[in-house]
C-alpha cells in the first residue's frame, strides 16, 4: 500500500476522533471499575459524562490523563497513546480534578505563574499567557488574591485557567459547576462554550444533569464501569423517548375515573396497566410507546366521550429522565 | 461534656497512632526492667540499679508525654473548624466550656492510660529496691501529668488560633519545646546575679520540668550548670505550672467562641496599585515589602523551588531575613556572654552551646519544613497536578529538597558570627570550629534526608510531621540520653558507639565541650551520618518515582 501524501496524512490525522477510547477495562483485585469502555469525541465536541458515584467515570479521566494504567484495552487523545505517551499526552491535555489543589500563601498570579513554569512556558511568553487565561476565565480581577480566599466559585475559574495556560488541545473537567450558585452556573456555563468554540474539546463530567443538557454535543452515561448510552443528546432522547407519559387534565375531579376508562380502551392491552388516576389534581397520567397519531386518536376518544379536559399534554423528558430510564435498566446505581 | 468526652477519647483510641504509642510504651518500660532485672541471684543492696532504671523510665515517660500529648492537643480544634463539625457542636446545646473540657480531658485520659501502662513496669523497679515508692515513684507521675495537662493545654490554644492543621503542629511543638528547654536559658546567663533580671529568669526556669525529673531521679546529668537548685525542685514547679495550666485554659476560653470562624479573607491588597505615598513609606519601612507584586519565575530557577518558598507563611523573603536575624542576635549574644566575663563557662562551653542552638535549629525547623514536602501535595490535590505538568521527578526531588536545604543554611548561616568571634578571640580554636561546623552540615544532610524520606510515605501532614519529629528526636536525643547516664549504668565503649548515631556529639566533641572531650567521634559519625543522608535520599528517590508513575 503506498504511503500516503503529507497533505493525506494530514487530512486523515485531523478526520480522525480527538478522543478514541477501545475496550478500556481496569480491575483493582476482584472489583472491576471499568469493564470495555469504547468511545470516540470529534475536535471541538463537548462531551458529557454521566454516572452515579463509583460508575468508573475518575477512572476513565485518571486513565485518559495518563495518571492511571488500564488492566486492558487503550485510550488515545490527538494520535498519542495514554499509558506509553504520558509525556505528550500532559501537553495535550488540560486536566481540573474535582478538588482544587491550591496551595497557601500564593495569589493567583504567582499560582498561574507556577504552573505556567511547570509546563515550561519561557517566562515573557507565561507572563502575557497568565493574562490571556485570566481574561478568557472572566478571573484577571482576581489575579491578586490569595488563592486560600477565593470562594469555590472564583476557584473554579482558575481551575479552568491553569488547564488553559499550555493550550491543550482536549480539556477535562471533573464537576466542573459542583457547588456553584445558579449565577456562578450560568458563567461557567458561557465559559465551557467559549472555550468549545475556540476549538477546544472538552470531556466534562457534572451531576446536574439539566448544565450539561445545555451545553453538550455527545452524552455518554456510565454505571458500573459499564457504557450504558453514547451519542448525540438528541439520540439519547429518542431512545428514551420509546416510551413517553402523557398527563390528562380535567376541569372536575369526579370524571377521572370515566376519562381512565376511556384510556385504558385507547390503549394497548400491556400498557393499560400503567393509568395512573390522581383524583387529588384531577389527572390521569399514563405511559405509552405510541407516536403521535395514536395520541390524536386517544384525545378523540376523550373528546368524543364529552368529558371536560383542561389540558391533554406530553410530560417533556430532559437528560435526568434519560439518566434515571438508564441507571434503573442497569439495576440501579454502583 | 461527657458526650464531647466520649466521642473524642473514643476517635483517639481507634487511631492506629494511639495503638502504636501504647504498645511502644509498654514495650519500652517492661524492656528497661527486663535489661536491669538481676540474672545471677545476686541482689543490689545500694539500689544502685534501681535508681538507674528509674532514671531511664522517668525521662522515657516524660519524653512520651511531651511527643504524645501534644500531637493529639495540636490538631483538635482546628481540624473540626475545618472540616465544620465545631460549627455543629457550637450550635448545639452543649457550652463551648464543656467542649473544651471534654477534649481536653479525653487527651489527658489517653495520657493517663499510657502512663497507666508503664505501672507494671514502675512496680517492677519499686521490687528492685532502693526506690521510694512516694517521694520518687508516686511524684514522677504527678509531675508526667502536670506537664501533660501543660501539653494539651498549650495544644489546645495553638489549636484554636492557627488557620491549618499542620501550623498548629508546629507552633505547638515549637511552645512546647521553648516551655522545656528555653525557659532554662534565661537562667544560664542570670546565675548568682542580684537584681529581678534574675527573679524573672529564676521563676522561668521553674516552669520547665527537668529540674524537678533530674531531683526525683537524683541524676546530675552532665553539661547541664544551673540545673540544680538550693531547694527541692518540686513545690515550685508545681506552683508554676499549676499557674500556668490556668492561664493557658483561661486564654483559650476567653476567645473560644463563635469568634473562632471569623476569619477575614484577605483583599489581595497590593503595594504597586497603591498611592505614591504609601509606596514610597513602605520602601522606607521594609527591606522587601511583603505586598509587592512578585517576578514571574525566572527560567533559569526551578518552579518547585520556588513554589515551596512562596506557599510557606515564612518561606517569604521578608521572614527569612526575620528568622536570620534573629538568629544572628542569639549567636553574637552568646558569644558576648563568653567575653564579657561575667560568666566563666569558657569558649569551648560557648561553642558547645552554639552547636546546640544549631542542631536544635535544625530539628525544629527541618520536621515542619520537610515532613510535608510530599505529604501536604498528596492532601491538599497538588500532587496529581504536579503529576499532569512536564516537569520531572528529579526536577520535582531537587526543587523541594533544595527548597528545605536552603532555608535551614540561611538560618545556620546566621549563627556563623558567633563561631568567627570565637575563633578571633581564640584563634587555636579554627581546627576545632571546622569539625564542628561539617559535623552540623551533616546533621543538616542528615535530619533533611530521613525527613523526606519518612515524609513522603504519608498522605496526612500531620500524621508526617507528628513522626518525623518521633524519628528525629529519636535519632538525636536516645544518644544523648545514653550519654547522660555515662558510667552507669552505660560503659565508655557503648556510650562512644552511641554517640557515633548523632552527627550533633561528633559536633560537641569537635569543639571539645565539656563532657565530651573523652570520646572519639570523628569520622566515624561523620560515616554513620553519610550513610543514613544517602540511604535517606535514596529513599526519597524512590518514593518521587513511585508517586509520579500511573496507579
Amino acid at each position: 500500500m503506498p504511503a500516503p501524501s503529507p497533505a493525506q496524512a494530514t487530512a486523515t490525522r485531523s478526520d480522525r476522533p480527538v478522543v478514541e477510547i477501545r475496550d478500556l477495562t481496569k480491575r483493582f483485585g476482584g472489583f472491576t471499575a471499568l469493564d470495555g469502555l469504547s468511545l470516540s469525541l470529534d475536535r471541538g465536541q463537548i462531551l458529557g459524562f454521566i454516572g452515579p458515584n463509583g460508575a468508573g467515570k475518575t477512572t476513565t479521566i485518571k486513565i485518559l490523563v495518563g495518571i492511571m494504567r488500564p488492566t486492558s484495552g487503550s485510550a488515545r487523545i490527538a494520535g498519542a497513546d495514554c499509558v506509553t505517551e504520558a509525556r505528550r499526552i500532559k501537553r495535550l491535555v488540560g486536566y481540573m480534578p474535582d478538588t482544587f489543589g491550591g496551595y497557601d500563601a500564593m495569589r493567583v498570579r504567582e499560582y498561574l505563574d507556577f504552573f505556567g513554569a511547570a509546563f515550561g512556558i519561557p517566562a515573557r511568553a507565561r507572563r502575557q499567557r497568565v493574562d490571556e487565561v485570566l481574561e478568557t476565565t472572566g478571573a484577571t480581577p482576581l489575579k491578586d488574591r490569595f488563592v486560600e480566599s477565593l470562594s469555590h466559585g472564583m476557584r473554579q475559574r482558575i481551575g479552568v485557567a491553569r488547564t488553559l495556560l499550555h493550550d491543550p488541545e482536549v480539556l477535562i473537567l471533573d464537576e466542573p459547576a459542583n457547588g456553584l450558585d445558579p449565577q456562578a452556573r450560568i458563567e461557567m456555563r458561557e465559559l465551557l462554550l467559549r472555550l468549545a468554540g475556540m476549538g477546544k474539546t472538552l470531556i466534562v463530567t457534572s451531576h446536574i444533569l439539566p448544565e450539561l443538557a445545555r451545553i453538550c454535543d455527545v452524552v455518554a452515561m456510565i454505571t458500573q464501569g459499564k457504557l450504558r448510552a453514547f451519542g448525540g443528546l438528541d439520540r439519547i432522547m429518542r431512545e428514551i423517548r420509546q416510551s413517553r407519559t402523557v398527563e390528562v387534565q380535567l376541569c372536575d375531579a369526579g370524571h377521572v375515573e370515566a376519562a381512565a376508562g376511556v384510556i385504558r380502551d385507547g390503549l394497548p392491552e400491556g400498557e393499560r396497566g400503567a393509568v395512573g388516576v390522581h383524583p387529588a389534581e384531577a389527572m390521569v397520567r399514563f405511559d405509552t410507546a405510541g407516536d403521535d397519531g395514536d395520541l390524536a386518536r386517544l384525545l378523540g376518544a376523550l373528546v368524543a366521550a364529552r368529558l371536560p379536559i383542561a389540558q391533554f399534554r406530553e410530560v417533556p423528558k430532559d437528560l435526568e429522565d434519560a439518566f434515571l430510564s438508564v441507571t434503573a435498566a442497569s439495576g440501579g446505581a454502583a | 461534656m461527657t458526650t464531647v468526652l466520649g466521642r473524642e477519647l473514643l476517635a483517639i483510641l481507634r487511631s492506629p497512632r494511639a495503638a502504636a504509642g501504647l504498645v511502644a510504651v509498654a514495650l519500652a518500660c517492661v524492656a528497661v526492667v527486663l535489661v536491669r532485672w538481676p540474672a545471677d541471684g545476686v541482689a543490689d543492696l545500694s539500689g544502685t540499679t534501681s535508681r538507674g532504671v528509674l532514671a531511664l523510665f522517668a525521662w522515657g515517660l516524660l519524653a512520651c508525654v511531651l511527643l504524645l500529648a501534644p500531637a493529639f492537643a495540636a490538631p483538635s480544634i482546628v481540624r473540626e473548624r475545618l472540616r465544620g463539625t465545631l460549627m455543629l457542636l457550637f450550635n448545639s446545646p452543649i457550652h463551648p466550656w464543656a467542649i473544651y473540657a471534654g477534649k481536653f480531658l479525653a487527651i489527658l485520659a489517653f495520657v493517663a492510660i499510657v502512663l497507666a501502662a508503664s505501672l507494671p513496669a514502675a512496680a517492677g523497679c519499686l521490687a528492685l529496691g532502693g526506690v521510694d515508692p512516694w517521694r520518687q515513684v508516686a511524684m514522677l507521675y504527678a509531675v508526667l501529668f502536670l506537664v501533660a495537662a501543660q501539653c494539651v493545654a498549650i495544644g489546645l490554644l495553638v489549636s484554636s488560633r492557627t488557620g491549618g492543621t499542620d501550623a498548629a503542629i508546629r507552633v505547638t511543638f515549637a511552645a512546647v519545646f521553648a516551655l522545656v528547654f528555653v525557659t532554662l536559658g534565661p537562667r544560664f546567663l542570670t546565675q548568682g546575679q542580684p537584681g529581678p533580671a534574675a527573679l524573672v529568669a529564676d521563676w522561668l526556669r521553674r516552669l520547665s520540668p527537668l529540674p524537678p525529673v533530674l531531683e526525683i531521679t537524683g541524676t546530675t546529668a552532665g553539661g547541664a550548670p544551673g540545673l540544680a537548685e538550693r531547694g527541692s525542685a518540686l513545690p515550685p514547679f508545681f506552683a508554676a505550672g499549676g499557674l500556668l495550666l490556668a492561664g493557658l485554659v483561661a486564654a483559650t476560653l476567653a476567645r473560644f467562641d463563635h469568634r473562632i470562624f471569623d476569619r477575614a479573607r484577605d483583599a489581595g491588597k497590593i503595594t504597586d496599585d497603591q498611592s505614591l505615598a504609601v509606596r514610597s513609606a513602605r520602601r522606607l519601612f521594609y527591606l522587601v515589602d511583603p505586598q509587592r507584586r512578585s517576578a514571574g519565575i525566572p527560567s533559569w530557577l526551578n518552579p518547585v523551588l520556588v513554589k515551596e518558598f512562596r506557599t510557606r507563611k515564612f518561606g517569604r523573603l521578608h521572614w527569612l531575613l526575620r528568622l536570620a536575624a534573629g538568629c544572628a542576635v542569639v549567636s553574637l549574644l552568646l558569644t558576648l556572654a563568653a567575653t564579657s566575663g561575667t560568666v566563666a563557662w569558657g569558649v569551648e562551653t560557648i561553642g558547645g552551646l552554639l552547636v546546640l542552638l544549631q542542631v536544635a535549629l535544625v530539628v525544629v525547623i527541618t520536621p515542619s519544613l520537610a515532613s510535608g514536602l510530599v505529604a501536604a501535595e498528596r492532601e491538599w490535590g497538588g500532587w496529581n497536578l504536579l503529576r499532569m505538568t512536564t516537569l520531572s521527578g528529579v526536577r520535582i526531588a531537587l526543587g523541594k529538597l533544595g527548597s528545605v536545604l536552603w532555608t535551614v543554611l540561611l538560618v545556620l548561616a546566621a549563627t556563623l558570627p558567633g563561631y568567627l568571634m570565637m575563633i578571633t578571640i581564640k584563634p587555636t580554636m579554627a581546627s576545632q570550629v571546622t569539625l564542628a561546623l561539617v559535623s552540623v552540615l551533616l546533621a543538616v544532610a542528615m535530619s533533611i534526608a530521613v525527613s523526606a524520606a519518612v515524609g513522603s510515605f504519608f498522605s496526612s501532614t500531620t500524621a508526617a510531621t507528628v513522626t518525623v519529629s518521633l524519628v528525629l528526636l529519636v535519632i538525636y536525643l536516645v544518644p544523648m540520653g545514653i550519654w547522660a547516664f555515662r558510667d552507669d549504668p552505660f560503659g565508655h565503649a557503648f556510650v562512644e558507639t552511641a554517640l557515633k548515631a548523632t552527627p550533633l556529639a561528633a559536633a560537641l566533641a569537635a569543639i571539645r565541650m565539656p563532657g565530651f572531650t573523652g570520646y572519639d567521634l570523628t569520622p566515624g559519625a561523620w560515616w554513620v551520618a553519610g550513610t543514613v543522608t544517602l540511604a535517606g535520599l535514596a529513599v526519597f528517590a524512590l518514593r518521587i518515582r513511585r508517586l509520579l508513575q500511573p496507579e
